[in-house]
């Protein structure tokens, strides 16, 4: 419940994407291997109630069927607990309360491989309190002659509900948020249905989320030593997209979120792989720049480094950095509360504010590949133990003019006011047979 | 928006789209894993996951594959 229904629908969009186009290169690798992974995110809160924890376990198979058909199949859950703040104000903070979540998502998907041509075909459900999603995505990638071009498109869509209050036709400024108290009924265990109490009356509804997302990338070989690749990124989402239990303190009322219906997003990125023979390393650069119809501009820039050790080691360290500026109808909570809106629009979303967003980390992988018959652990011909860190830094930055801010930005989020916000630790084993 | 997509895709084709550009023999490096975009897809979904609660701006960083075209 502390997520939008836009971030989960996010989240949704980009695990059908990210599996679909990642059957292509599972596809081409023709290993049958599970693969398991813990991450543990720690966000430091104020308010007293504690801080933000996300434990995400994920687990997929990908298993051979004939010579050239692969077969995949994927869990992940989430489950949050934490501090969440109920209404958006100057005074945010006081508002904290505690929260806990948990989602399962489940995915099968289909991979075909020709000798120079890839298909993938995948389906996800993904089933939480008061969200419920149902997507279907396929990709497609071809090598052109010489093996040094590769071509891939994606298009992944989802059909999800939000379980919001029934507010009939009240206007945004009379809309109430939902609870963690309200009901929210399923069908079948992941078809949203109403819910009504005793006399008939209507207390919970679903709203409708559809997301349609594509993707085409170029990837070429530059020299024998390095690699390119220029992708294009567009996303229409539409629907009810405001977090249903956010609140927003617009002059003397309190009323539920309200954001637009539609979003169009654009994005287009580039990395660059350059392998160092003599230091038995790589440098990997990456750019992005994005782009949306609400108004949030981004840039984003990677710079990692890998490092063999041995045969059996490999470190890479990596430092990114990511500054946005905020949605076209995002404020400061001052200006909510004493200005109105501006326009039809009001939120709370910490993610729709103008912020700076710093990543610093490493991962450790241990490699062990089967040799002269000799299977790793008596059973796989190649194991990858990882272990991963990354330290986040969050700076939140002003949308409107901070000298006639009076009210100041210090408590309008619950963000912890210290220069380490968050940290993300990953164990994941990765197997081949 | 277009122009610059059309500018980026010319540069990339000219710049190695050749037949040649890279011989069979010479992929060595560009196989190693190391050398290949999102060669841990759970790593990065899970990075996904983390950002998209963090920034507005999320999704279009990438796709997997890359790296070697030498299968």
């Amino acid at each position: 419940m502390q997520l939008t229904a836009a971030q989960r629908a996010r989240r949704a969009a980009e695990t059908v994407a990210a599996l679909a186009l990642a059957l292509a290169p599972a596809a081409a690798l023709a290993d049958d291997g599970i693969d398991v992974n813990t991450t543990w995110y720690q966000e430091q809160r104020q308010g007293g109630q504690g801080g933000l924890t996300v434990i995400h376990p994920q687990a997929d198979a990908a298993i051979d069927v004939g010579d050239h058909t692969t077969l995949s199949l994927g869990y992940a859950a989430d489950a949050v607990t934490g501090a969440t703040a109920t209404v958006y104000a100057v005074d945010a903070v006081s508002t904290a309360t505690t929260f806990s979540d948990l989602r399962h998502q489940g995915s099968l998907g289909l991979g075909f491989e020709g000798r120079r041509a890839r298909l993938g075909l995948s389906g996800a459900v993904g089933v939480e309190r008061d969200y419920l999603s149902l997507s279907v995505g396929g990709s497609a990638s071809v090598d052109l002659p010489g093996k040094n071009t590769t071509f891939a498109v994606s298009y992944g869509h989802a059909r999800d509900q939000v379980c919001d209050k029934s507010n009939g036709e009240l206007q945004p400024l009379e809309r109430r948020a939902l609870t963690g108290a309200d009901p929210c009924a399923k069908d079948y265990g992941v078809l949203g249905k109403d819910s009504v109490d005793a006399a008939m009356t209507v207390l919970t509804t679903w709203r409708d989320l559809s997301i349609d997302t594509a993707e085409a990338s170029l990837t070429q070989n530059l020299s024998p030593n390095a690699v390119l690749q220029a992708s294009l990124y567009g996303q229409v989402v539409e629907g009810f997209q405001s977090n249903p239990y956010r609140r927003v303190r617009v002059g003397p009322n309190e009323p539920q979120e309200h954001v637009p219906d539609t979003r169009a997003r654009v994005a287009l990125s580039v990395r660059l792989n350059r392998y160092l023979p003599r230091a038995h390393g790589a440098v990997h650069v990456s750019a992005r720049a994005y782009s949306d119809s609400w108004g949030v501009n981004a840039g984003t820039v990677e710079l990692a480094y890998s490092q063999y050790f041995g045969r059996s080691l490999l470190l890479r360290v990596r430092a990114r950095a990511h500054q946005q500026t905020a949605a076209t109808f995002f404020k400061d909570a001052f200006f909510y509360e004493t200005e109105s809106t501006a326009g039809a629009y009001f939120t709370g979303d910490r993610e729709l504010s103008p912020v700076r967003n710093a990543v610093i980390g490493g991962k450790l992988t241990v490699l062990s590949v089967a040799e002269d018959d000799h299977k790793v652990w008596g059973l796989f011909d190649r194991v990858d133990v990882n272990l991963k860190t990354d330290v986040l830094l969050l700076d939140e930055l002003p949308a409107d003019d901070e000298a006639a801010n009076l009210g100041g930005r210090a408590r309008q989020f619950l963000s912890s006011d210290q220069f380490l916000d968050a940290f993300e630790l990953q164990l994941g084993l990765r197997t081949a047979w | 928006m277009l122009r610059t997509i059309a500018v980026v895709s010319l540069v990339i084709a000219l710049a190695g789209c050749g037949r040649y550009a890279v011989r069979a023999n010479e992929k060595e490096h560009l196989a190693d894993p190391v050398m290949s975009f999102e060669a841990d897809p759970q790593e990065a979904a899970a990075d996904d996951h983390v950002m998209s609660n963090r920034e507005g701006a999320a999704g279009g960083a990438g796709t997997a594959g890359g790296g070697c075209g030498c299968n």
